[in-house]
């Protein structure tokens, strides 16, 4: 099981309803991108920060492993902006207002990314996914995604032992050893995902699989006093960036 | 690469979402269509999507030293078609952003439509008119996958280039810049999971023919006797 997921499983918030979270996570991370960065983005990850380390009761080195992954593609993809091409400066410069736009990004960025992980880390793919079909999804399209989340782990599980074994056998000593044995992990990937699914379908088969993937989801009633709080702590995130944005300009 | 949460102003990202929405609209009428005929199919569909998932997760060699991730829709597009990868595409970047927290949800939409429909479309077509015009079955797996691998990141590129235009150049110099730097690395890229697709495809011709043949790559009768296109 991937980190995440698994915190999720663990996760305190884990009987709450998904809708009551994503209205949480995904409302910070909309804040974040819509409101000026400078103060808007700083806001909201304190906000995120305190509610992921507070109530959700996600462990600070659980989300900081997680969160650096994203952080890393906000660095690198803030460093172009630094630079101008065709300019009368030359053919590379350095942009007048670059840096600005680098640190305007990287909050907003890295603020829009909490928001999402305050999501990821309290929720569950096997709860969010039997959910869809009430958002308008298909049934079929999510009964593909929900054993593709079954057997990515499984699939995962043996990439990574096909690896090991591979690497005790000398097969990433050179260059062309490699490459085979990265076609042979990818090629057995995929054998195996349609073995799985072979397998599934007998053991399905046998107990009356018509078609319909049938799953319990555990029940869990929307909270009104946790809507109304998530939507008071949204709009005094608005309302505060909006007064200071004016204080100090 | 995806586009990193939040990194797509409100509008591009709002704008990237409604031009993906019909390609996987279109994509999820098919699957719901091939379901319904064929309710065995959910499964073989869904071990498809694990397949793309940990193919994403795989880490090639480059050219330039370092590693990096095959984006696997030249290979998913030319074993499952362009339609059916836009959904299993979708759905894989919903798991990368919430289980790896890689790409994101407001960016969502540009990443499918960068790596789950263009990508899958430009290899497959590549491929189809490269088996129509009597190319061996190994070229043409070759150049669709670098067409993919390569059209994904010659759109990302005009996506970051449209959000951030050059403040001297405009648009043109932010696509220059952003391809400029995805050119360094993506080229040899493309070439690495070109070769590596060749011989993953290799691999699947010599232990797999029932699902190739089921899959439509190959006819009945082996490998010797490859489907040119359907």
């Amino acid at each position: 099981m991937l980190p995440i997921d698994a915190a999720a499983h663990g996760s305190r918030w884990r009987g709450r309803h998904p809708g009551e979270k994503a209205a949480l996570g995904l409302g910070l991370t909309v804040c974040a991108v819509a409101l000026p960065p400078w103060p808007g983005a700083v806001l909201v990850a304190a906000a995120a920060v305190a509610v992921l380390l507070g109530p959700a009761g996600v462990a600070p080195r659980q989300l900081w492993r997680a969160w650096r992954i994203p952080l890393g593609f906000c660095v690198t993809g803030a460093v172009p902006l630094l630079f101008a091409v065709g300019g009368p400066d030359g053919f590379v410069a350095l942009a007048p207002d670059g840096p600005l736009h680098a640190v305007r990004l990287l909050l907003r960025t890295s603020a829009a990314s909490l928001g999402v992980l305050l999501f990821a880390f309290t929720t569950p793919m096997s709860d969010l996914l039997p959910r869809l079909t009430r958002a308008g999804v298909p049934g079929p399209v999510v009964d593909v995604a929900l054993v593709m989340y079954r057997i990515a782990f499984l699939l995962l599980d043996a990439v990574h032992r096909i690896r090991q074994a591979q690497a005790a056998r000398l097969g990433h000593t050179s260059r062309a050893a490699a490459w085979r044995s990265l076609a042979g992990l990818a090629a057995t990937a995929f054998v195996r995902a349609f073995d799985r699914a072979q397998r599934l379908h007998t053991g399905l088969a046998g107990r009356g699989y018509d078609g319909t993937l049938r799953v319990l989801v555990p029940s869990a009633a929307v909270s009104v006093r946790f809507l109304a709080a998530t939507a008071g702590l949204l709009a005094g995130l608005v309302a505060l960036t909006l007064v200071l944005e004016r204080s100090v300009l | 690469m995806h586009i990193a949460e939040g990194y797509l102003p409100p509008v591009h990202a709002a704008a990237w979402a409604a031009a993906s929405a019909p390609f996987v609209i279109h994509g999820m009428r098919a699957l719901t269509r091939e379901v319904r005929a064929n309710p065995e199919s959910t499964l073989l569909l869904g071990a498809a999507g694990a397949f793309t998932f940990v193919l994403s997760a795989l880490k090639i060699p480059s050219v330039t030293g370092s590693c990096s991730h095959p984006t696997g829709t030249g290979l998913g597009a030319i074993l499952f078609r362009p339609p059916i990868m836009a959904v299993l595409g979708t759905i894989t970047l919903l798991f990368q952003a919430l289980l790896l927290a890689h790409g994101g949800l407001t960016t969502l939409g540009a990443n499918v439509f960068s790596l789950a429909v263009v990508g899958p479309w430009a290899g497959f077509g590549v491929y189809v008119l490269l088996r129509r015009s009597g190319a061996p079955l190994m070229v043409a797996v070759f150049f669709g996958a670098f067409t993919a691998d390569l059209s994904t990141y010659c759109v990302t590129s005009v996506q970051l280039a449209l959000a951030f235009p050059d403040p001297g150049s405009g648009v043109v110099g932010a696509l220059a810049k952003f391809g400029g730097i995805f050119a360094v690395t993506q080229i040899p890229l493309a070439v690495s999971e070109g070769l590596l697709t060749v011989l993953v495809m290799r691999l699947l011709v010599q232990s797999s023919k029932g699902e190739l043949t089921r899959l439509g790559v190959l006819l009945q009768g082996g490998a010797e006797k490859e489907a040119a296109v359907r």
